[in-house]
């Protein structure tokens, strides 16, 4: 069998000493690339289209809908079809129910049985999100675990736990804080974390924030 | 399969192919099914045999998760549904307020219940 | 009846309710290798090569004691591998002596650059 020496991954690309799994993955890729299951820059491309997806966009929509009633009734209508209206396209062809928190609910997502989450608008989880307290606790005792976060909710407030477990995505529309009525847009998107948009806490003031430290 | 019967529209005698109208409703209740597949399942162990309500239909119909795991990419499309349960039907016990609920999508075939003309 | 039906009623990577302490907030830049893995992933979901659903089944196949003890992106190739054979797009000699090769060769880069 001829080697193609143009499949073969960079030095640069890899580990300084790359372990088995590195290996296996370089591995898949090279093979699968060889027999033309896929083209040679896809890998490349996917990269690309990931590294753009950041909580930055999720901020940007709910700060959108802090703003413009319109735009919420529709976000909350049909949440990818008002994510798209930003240019935010689902690659995974996944649906998106936007999740929107009043003084009687407040929700939060979780994925049991994998860790599905809105990767097209909020990009990658972090790993606590992937693990077993976080899967396991969150259907079960999300009052403990949102105190474990700093956020604390009182009985009268119903907590709304989203499971993901088909093609539908969650994405939590904070309250927008109290005292935040002459901000911009933008300076209201900075207020949204990541963290807010999952439902482990609250959208909050910087002072509120640094208050807590 | 559902008879025709419960597939034919009254207004215009179209009838609806097997699987292509929603058995259930939102406001219906439903309970999910007891049974145990082997090898993969996307209903998860905790919500078995739970009674909730439909709070919404997904559409539109999609594959069955279950044959998706095996390689189905295309067919056998059914409707998810998005249910309400309280968790103090899931956990006994359940320490937090009795307001608590889960929200979780289910595939037709795990819901039981009083369906659309039954 | 049997001491074992639970280890296949509940699949090694189903979480909800279980007993578990206190969250960690763990969160970790991903490794090039690991980005490459998860485009990866995608690419094959979007030709339909190893769809999404069948990657969590690939998991889950793994039995509990891969999915406790290997890390997130490590599960997902080892999956790959598997599923991939069964297929019969890969056999596992291929792969094995791709990996082999791919190890050499950056030994030997290794050998190049420390001259």
């Amino acid at each position: 069998m001829t080697e193609h020496a143009h499949d073969h991954t960079p030095a640069a690309e890899l580990s300084a000493v790359p372990g088995y799994y590195e290996i296996m993955e370089t591995a898949v890729r090279e093979l699968l690339t060889e027999k033309r299951l896929f083209g040679p820059g896809e890998i490349r491309r996917q990269i690309e289209v990931l590294d753009s997806r950041t909580p930055a966009l999720g901020a940007k929509v709910v700060a959108r809908a802090w703003v413009d009633p319109a735009f919420r009734a529709r976000l909350l209508a049909n949440g990818r079809r008002a994510c798209e209206e930003f240019g935010i396209t689902f690659y995974d062809d996944t649906d998106l129910i936007v999740l929107e928190n009043t003084d009687k609910v407040h929700n939060l997502i979780v994925c049991t049985l994998c860790s599905c989450y809105p990767r097209p608008v909020l990009g990658l989880p972090p790993d606590w999100y992937k693990l077993k307290p976080y899967r396991a606790r969150a259907v079960k005792d999300p009052r403990t675990l949102l105190a474990e976060f700093g956020t604390v909710i009182p009985d009268d407030v119903e907590i709304r736990v989203s499971d993901s477990t088909a093609m539908v995505r969650y994405l939590v529309l904070p309250q927008r804080p109290a005292g935040t009525d002459a901000f911009t847009e933008e300076q209201l998107a900075a207020l949204v974390t990541r963290d807010a948009m999952i439902g482990v806490v609250k959208a909050e003031m910087p002072e509120a924030k640094e208050a807590l430290q | 399969m559902e008879s025709i019967d419960a597939n034919i529209d009254a207004r215009t005698g179209v009838v609806a192919a097997d699987g292509e109208l929603p058995l259930f409703k939102a406001g219906d209740e439903v309970s999910v099914s007891v049974r145990y597949p082997i090898g993969h399942f996307r209903v998860p162990n905790y919500v078995r045999g739970k009674r909730g309500i439909v709070e919404a239909v997904i559409v539109p119909p999609a594959i069955n998760n279950e044959e998706e795991g095996y390689g189905r990419n295309a067919g056998n499309k059914r409707h998810y549904y998005r249910v309400a349960i309280p968790l103090t039907e899931l956990w006994q016990g359940y320490a937090g307020s009795a307001n608590d609920s889960l929200r979780i999508e289910i595939f037709e075939s795990w819901l039981e219940g009083r369906r659309r003309n039954d | 009846m049997t001491q074992t039906e639970h280890l296949i009623k509940q699949l090694p990577t189903e979480l909800g309710g279980l007993d578990a302490g206190p969250i960690a907030r763990v969160e970790h830049v991903l490794e090039p290798w690991e980005k490459r893995c998860h485009a990866l992933a995608d690419v094959l979901d979007f030709h339909k090569i190893i769809n999404t659903e069948e990657k969590r089944r690939g998991v889950e196949a793994l039995g509990a004691e891969a999915v406790g003890s290997l890390s997130y992106y490590e599960r997902w190739i080892v999956a790959f591998a598997n599923i991939l054979f069964q297929k019969a797009i890969l056999t596992p000699d291929e792969l094995a002596r791709k990996m082999d090769e791919v190890s050499a060769r950056y030994q030997s880069e290794i050998i190049a650059c420390e001259r």
